[in-house]
């Protein structure tokens, strides 16, 4: 009673097994014809949508001003949601599907839990996004345009005190269950520390939080004249309404998290004057970024590209030119998968490029090496619907 | 003192909306015995709807990117209308994912399952609709009021009045109809024994769909009161409320009206009482605390013993 089923279901059995096996491995070379699949692996859904969606019109713009030399880029964006499940399987998908490169994913944390199975399986991957520290020590195929926080955190604080230098009493708040921001906080606070304003208090959120009212009554009963808020979008434009609501009328700054203009619909006129800084300018003006900023105009109307959009843009059209450059030293149809994504890496770091975000290279271990960084307050519009990232001089 | 009376404001306020949003969970519960997990959807339906009403208009990444209603209509109505929205939108997932389960006499767990996916279709479709970013109403939505009030020391933001005055509105009228109402007695003839009812000439059917439009009704009203509150944090801001509102009906003792309301503040307070600096803790402090109780009264605060019948 117990052979029969197996012995009737052993002959689909081995005619599946090919199939499945098919289905698990990648193909061994690349194909002769056909565009080059690049993958990409966004936030499109949850909580970080928010910067899915930015990255995703990034991509949409890269690859009309960059299809690829030679052969064609084929672009695949597999959502990876917002968390470690969502961006790993996603990694694993595209991997199995052939992809030569991946961009993504969205977040630092995701970047933790992905990064290692591109390493594993010998997949350049381009981080357009992550700013966490460790990120490109993860391994020799783990790269970013986005530059770490390290770099650029500090530079607010110096432009918060050259602004008002009699700032003194500092109130520090982050999510604790967030990579990003429990990265960016530790740079925040030795920067505050190093400049003779040690935190007098360290206020802990969670992302998912949206009612502040207890960290903030605890802070403001410090009486602080500087806030410095290292959360995502939706939390920190939320921190920030409330703290305006609950009276505060000092300095704020805000770590990349809030490098968005979608914080405008959430924190509105009590956004006006958040102090940022960031690794993008629409003002920048470079043939480069000036060609970015028409593309992005012309497809979105008046309003000007954020920096994720930007960064998203930068990340294919390395990829496109280091893609481009190989193919014009041989053709890549015919190669071994793995020695092409191996050569790929290669390429991508040695390169130098000429991008929105101004020229950039990396390093040996694929941190980004940019030229510029900016200091920008919020302005926002009289209505308080509409604001802009104002450059500071 | 001032420390204690702003601990207390923060935690009833807080605790006020997830009573009210508790009681929605409560009332179809009480009626078919499970838990409609579509529930933080219209939550945040609800919040959209209100934004909307107000002349709130779509971001630019939605597929109605830019639209907005040609009249903001005043606070209090568009928080009606968007009540009465999710009401119907909750009509909806009744017929779909709970009556053709209960025709055929499912299992509690097929209504759990085919309530999730209606509330992530519906998620999914505001996502689609606005785009992912957040939106808050606007700051002048409650008209010449003060956005701060101090009182004794203490800061209480006048969205947690309006928050405090609405529940306790509601709750109250709610309460009333269900004691004193031809259709609230007959609501809990329902709850108590569905065939019962039928045989005294109760249209069980009517109650249930009743009770669906109640509880869509009751997350209309929160969502848009947690909209003004703190903003709407985009399609997927219903699932904390979603998790903290399922706490607070255990707690309070399923099926229990005034256990929601309970429930609700005793959440509240135990996450405000966590200190400023420990607050990212909040959440594990209060399910902690729902944990030992839970153990001390098994039914909840103020649940029934389960009958055992021999």
């Amino acid at each position: 009673m117990v052979r029969r089923p197996i012995r009737r279901s052993l002959p689909w059995l081995l005619a599946l097994a090919p199939l499945l096996a098919a289905c698990s491995r990648p193909a061994a070379t690349l194909p002769t014809t056909g565009p080059l699949p690049v993958g990409a692996v966004l936030a499109l859904t949850g909580n970080a949508s928010l910067y899915g969606q930015d990255q995703r019109i990034g991509l949409d713009l890269a690859r009309a001003a960059h299809p690829g030399q030679g052969r064609p880029l084929a672009l695949t964006i597999e959502d990876g949601g917002s968390d470690e499940a969502g961006a790993t399987g996603a990694f694993q998908l595209l991997i199995r599907r052939g992809s030569l490169a991946l961009i993504g994913p969205t977040l630092s944390q995701q970047a933790f839990a992905a990064d290692p199975i591109a390493e594993r399986q010998g997949v350049p991957v381009l981080a357009p996004s992550n700013t966490a520290t460790g990120i490109p020590q993860l391994g020799a195929f783990i790269s970013r345009v986005s530059a770490q926080s390290s770099v650029i955190a500090p530079l607010s604080i110096d432009r918060a005190l050259k602004l008002l230098p009699g700032l003194k009493r500092a109130v520090v708040f982050y999510a604790q269950d967030d990579a990003y921001s429990t990265a960016e906080t530790t740079i925040f606070q030795k920067a505050l520390a190093d400049r003779g304003l040690k935190p007098l208090s360290v206020q802990r959120t969670q992302l998912n939080d949206q009612d502040f009212l207890n960290q903030i009554s605890a802070a403001l009963a410090l009486k602080p004249d500087l806030v410095v808020l290292s959360l995502q979008a939706v939390d920190g434009g939320n921190m920030v309404r409330q703290l305006r609501e609950l009276g505060y009328t000092g300095t704020i700054v805000v770590g990349n998290g809030m490098n968005t203009p979608n914080i405008y619909p959430l924190c509105r006129r009590a956004c006006d004057g958040l102090l940022i800084a960031q690794a993008y300018s629409p003002e920048l003006d470079t043939a480069a970024n000036r060609a970015f900023v028409q593309r992005y105009r012309a497809a979105r109307g008046s309003a000007l590209p954020p920096q994720l959009t930007a960064q998203a843009f930068t990340a294919w059209q390395v990829v496109a030119e280091a893609l481009a450059r190989l193919q014009s030293r041989r053709p890549l149809g015919g190669l071994p998968l793995a020695e092409v994504r191996r050569e790929l890496n290669r390429e991508i770091l040695a390169g130098r490029y000429d991008t929105p975000l101004g020229p950039i290279r990396f390093t040996p271990e694929g941190e980004v090496i940019q030229e510029r960084f900016y200091v920008a307050q919020v302005k926002m519009a009289p209505d308080g619907r509409t604001g802009r990232f104002a450059l500071l001089p | 003192m001032d420390t204690l009376l702003q601990i207390l404001v923060n935690g009833i306020s807080v605790g006020a909306v997830y009573a009210l949003f508790a009681l929605g969970y409560t009332l179809v519960f009480s009626v078919l015995g499970v838990i409609n997990f579509a529930h933080g959807a219209l939550f945040t339906l609800g919040a959209y709807l209100t934004y909307l009403g107000v002349g709130g208009a779509v971001g630019s990444n939605g597929a109605l990117a830019g639209w907005a209603l040609p009249l903001a209509l005043p606070f209090p109505v568009a928080l009606l209308l968007a009540g009465a929205g999710c009401a119907l939108a909750n009509l909806l997932v009744e017929a779909i994912a709970f009556r053709p389960l209960r025709r055929r006499g499912a299992e509690p767990l097929l209504y759990l399952i085919t309530s999730l996916g209606a509330g992530v279709v519906l998620v999914n479709l505001l996502q689609i609709a606005f785009g992912a970013e957040g939106y808050a109403l606007p700051a002048d939505a409650l008209g010449d009021l003060p956005p701060v009030l101090s009182l004794a020391g203490a800061r209480i933001r006048s969205v947690q009045l309006l928050l405090l005055l609405v529940c306790a509105v509601v709750m109250a009228v709610l309460t009333v109809w269900l004691e004193r109402s031809r259709g609230g007695r007959a609501l809990q003839a329902v709850s108590e024994d569905a065939v019962t009812a039928r045989l005294l000439g109760i249209d069980s059917d009517a109650m249930v769909r009743l009770s669906f439009a109640l509880s869509g009704l009751l997350a209309g009203l929160s969502g848009g009161l947690v909209g003004l509150s703190v903003s709407i944090a985009g399609p997927y801001f219903g699932i904390v409320y979603g998790l903290k509102g399922l706490g607070v009906l255990v707690l309070g003792g399923l099926g229990s009206v005034p256990g929601a309301l309970l429930g609700g503040l005793v959440v509240g307070l135990a996450e405000a009482a966590v200190p400023g600096d420990l607050s990212g803790l909040k959440d594990a402090v209060a399910f902690a605390f729902l944990f030992a109780i839970l153990l001390l009264r098994p039914q909840g605060l103020l649940g029934r013993p389960p009958i055992s019948k021999v």
